[in-house]
């Protein structure tokens, strides 16, 4: 520990801390009469050398990912993405062993030092006592920390790693054939002249112009019919909350399928009564067609998302104080310079927060596009890369994985997406009341 | 509304404001029809007699009603069996998610060890990955654990991913729990457990609740993962069935579509209906900074 203020002196006697470097627990043991402590030191370092091979064998795979056989039959051929999966949780358990090496040292002479200042080891009772607690705090985490481990660390780290393979079909996917590591080929690929650089151009700049536009729209709708309902001369205005907040609380993957079905070119009841009445004597195509998709896609969110700033706004706007207003009057304000110096100023200023969350939820806003126009409609990039024009990245990334199978680039485009998102995550979390108020 | 009292004096009609207010209600109504639009068309479906898209009046409940589309959904389908599995896995979700998430919280809580502060900040950093990052991966996992069409997978990921959060959340709600309460159970002998089931369990109730709620109402219209992880028919969970009774054959099976949508739609508006004043109260605070 360089780095503390007050540096220690060394120790008089740092044999007990070289003989835990040297093997794990043995400082403890032989000299230091920490039995319980020392014992399991030893367990985990023998545990871990009686293992040596498999951690050789996991670890290496990870480097290797298995060298092609086509002589051998399916089963038998080298499965990179198992030797990868088995390679992480080998370099896991590694990680922790280091950890756990390092607090053997650590502890070691942090014994040794209460020794020298005491003249005695600390006692066995005492470390019982603390083995109680220790014992409920160990028992009482594994299970989050072994599930976090397993189903969040571990397919993180995994899907990092897959953006720097070739790991994607025809050519490279288990057990048929081996993937490799390719470096930066894959982002190389995205940033190049390909197919995929233009897909992954218009996909990209979709998704900021589909945030920005579902965003504004829906914030400025809400707005409005927020203004229009807080005026003193509508009647009825909860009327209109309860019949406008329903699309809210309708899930909003329903309402999606339905929309689509409503816009559906053929059979959709909106062409019909268009036609029937005279407005359209073809048939639009809302959702098949390049521009009008888009479209199509930016207004549906508008039915499904203003209700949400509508609720915000309105409450924002009661609560404004209201000596606010009367002191503006009394300095001669009309209604119209209230307006638009308090009222807006406030409420533009108290929902900038949630704004922002809405853009970074648009970002990745799935369903908007899964469930409506599924991508669609397609055109010559399509074809090898699978983007469609409504595609926005995270359905990219999703059409990638489960119907073509390009894990790799999948893997890419959630790196890369992450970049992104990683910024308003952590604004919107340094806004919460669990980390202004929580002490770590 | 309380709101506008600034606006003491009551403005005499002119012809000019009377236009604009004209104006002003046709919009709104206009705006309930493309609201309620929708939502009626898929309510007369639901009750149409005709199974096709192409065949249903473009006014709603012009048609003949009946209830044939929900036979056919029960009959036809394994609607109930995913409305079963939905409910199963929400359960189990919502149990698994308390017992871990709070246990974990407590300890973060009350307990001092040397790993707490890495291991807050690692939790704090893993909250923010989306949770399709790890998607690929997920799918091998489960695959390569036996897992795959099997719902025990998809409780697992989802009460794993939430931890994160959630142990922040409930950390933070358990920290304003004063120490002494425990403390004091403690020195007439209570275990840690036995303090955290009966002392600390029970003050935090409220969060507790809100945990268990939000885990539970999660997985209905989830629609990623269990659509990755789950194969066969009578394990899909409602979204999934929903999606792919309709993906592709949107003609002939809209109006039963459309009744699994009713019949799902309406317990969700009636929880949003009950819990509505609480709702807004969380979206306005979230609005307005102290």
């Amino acid at each position: 520990m360089a780095k503390n203020k007050h540096r220690l002196p060394p120790l008089k006697d740092p044999g007990p801390v070289w003989a835990s470097v040297g093997f794990m627990g043995l400082g403890q043991l032989l000299y230091q009469k920490q039995y319980i402590k020392g014992a399991f030191f030893a367990l985990m370092e023998l545990l871990v050398l009686i293992n040596t091979h498999h951690f050789i064998r996991g670890i290496t795979g990870l480097i290797t990912l298995g060298d092609p056989r086509p002589d051998l039959p399916l089963r038998e051929r080298p499965h990179s993405i198992f030797m990868m999966v088995e390679g992480i949780i080998f370099l896991i358990l590694l990680v922790m062993f280091i950890v756990l090496y390092i607090t053997n040292v650590r502890d070691a002479a942090k014994t040794q030092r209460e020794y020298e200042r005491t003249g005695q080891y600390p006692g066995t009772r005492t470390f019982v006592s603390s083995l109680a607690d220790t014992s409920f705090a160990v028992v009482g985490l594994s299970p989050a920390m072994l599930m976090i481990l397993f189903f969040v660390v571990l397919p993180l780290v995994f899907s990092a790693m897959l953006a720097f393979t070739n790991y994607s079909s025809p050519n490279n996917i288990p057990p048929a054939n081996t993937v490799d590591w390719v470096g930066l080929q894959n982002f190389e690929t995205l940033a190049g002249r390909s197919l995929w650089a233009g897909a992954f151009g218009r996909t990209a700049l979709w998704t900021v112009t589909w945030a920005t536009l579902a965003t504004v729209t829906c914030y400025v709708g809400g707005l409005l019919i927020a203004l229009a309902l807080i005026n003193k001369n509508i009647r009825f205005p909860s009327f209109f909350r309860v019949v406008y907040i329903l699309p809210y609380a309708v899930p909003a993957m329903l309402s999606l399928m339905v929309w689509r079905n409503l816009l559906n070119g053929q059979f959709g009841p909106i062409n019909r009564m268009l036609i029937e009445w005279g407005w359209i004597s073809q048939p639009i195509h809302w959702l098949s067609d390049f521009t009008l998709a888009r479209m199509s896609m930016v207004t549906v969110n508008l039915w499904l998302g203003f209700p949400y700033f509508m609720m915000l706004i309105t409450g924002v706007m009661t609560s404004v104080p209201k000596d606010l207003y009367e002191a503006s009057e009394i300095d001669g304000a009309n209604k119209r310079v209230q307006f638009f110096k308090i009222t807006l100023p406030l409420v533009l200023y108290q929902t900038i927060p949630l704004f922002i969350m809405s853009f970074s939820f648009n970002l990745n806003n799935f369903g908007a596009v899964y469930f409506l126009t599924g991508g669609g409609p397609t055109d010559l990039a399509t074809t090898q890369s699978g983007a469609g024009a409504t595609d926005i990245l995270m359905s990219w990334m999703y059409k990638l994985t489960l119907d073509l199978r390009q894990y790799n680039m999948a893997a890419v485009l959630s790196i890369l997406v992450f970049l992104v998102i990683a910024p308003f995550a952590i604004y919107n979390f340094s806004r919460t009341k669990a980390f202004k108020e929580g002490e770590l | 509304m309380s709101t506008m009292t600034y606006r003491k004096k009551k403005q005499p009609m002119t012809l000019g404001r009377m236009m604009t207010y004209l104006i002003l209600y046709a919009i709104l109504f206009l705006v309930v029809i493309l609201v309620l639009y929708p939502l009626l068309f898929t309510a007369s479906s639901a009750f149409s007699l005709g199974d096709s898209l192409a065949g249903l009046t473009v006014y709603p409940f012009q048609q003949p009603l009946g209830l044939r589309q929900f036979e056919r959904l029960f009959n036809d389908t394994n609607y109930v069996q995913w409305f079963l599995n939905t409910l199963k896995i929400a359960a189990i979700n919502s149990v698994l998610s308390v017992a871990v998430t709070t246990i974990t919280a407590y300890i973060f809580s009350r307990f001092k060890f040397s790993a707490k502060k890495p291991l807050m900040m690692s939790l704090l950093i893993l909250q923010m990955f989306p949770s399709f990052a790890g998607m690929i991966a997920l799918y091998i996992l489960v695959w390569r654990m036996g897992l795959l069409d099997n719902h025990l997978g998809l409780i697992l990921i989802y009460a794993a991913g939430n931890i994160p959060y959630n142990t922040w959340l409930i950390k933070g709600y358990l920290d304003t729990i004063p120490r002494s309460l425990d403390e004091a159970a403690r020195v007439d002998g209570a275990g840690y457990f036995t303090s955290f089931w009966r002392i600390i369990l029970p003050i935090a109730r409220p969060m507790v609740t809100f945990l268990a709620v939000t885990s539970f109402t999660g997985p209905w219209m989830d629609f990623i993962l269990p659509r990755l992880l789950i194969k066969s028919d009578p394990k899909k969970t409602l979204a999934v069935g929903l999606f792919e009774l309709i993906n592709g054959r949107e003609n002939n099976n809209f109006t039963m579509f459309a009744a699994g949508a009713v019949l799902v739609a309406v317990p969700f508006v009636i929880i949003f209906a009950i819990n509505q004043k609480y709702l807004t109260q969380v979206l306005a605070s979230g609005a307005v900074k102290e």
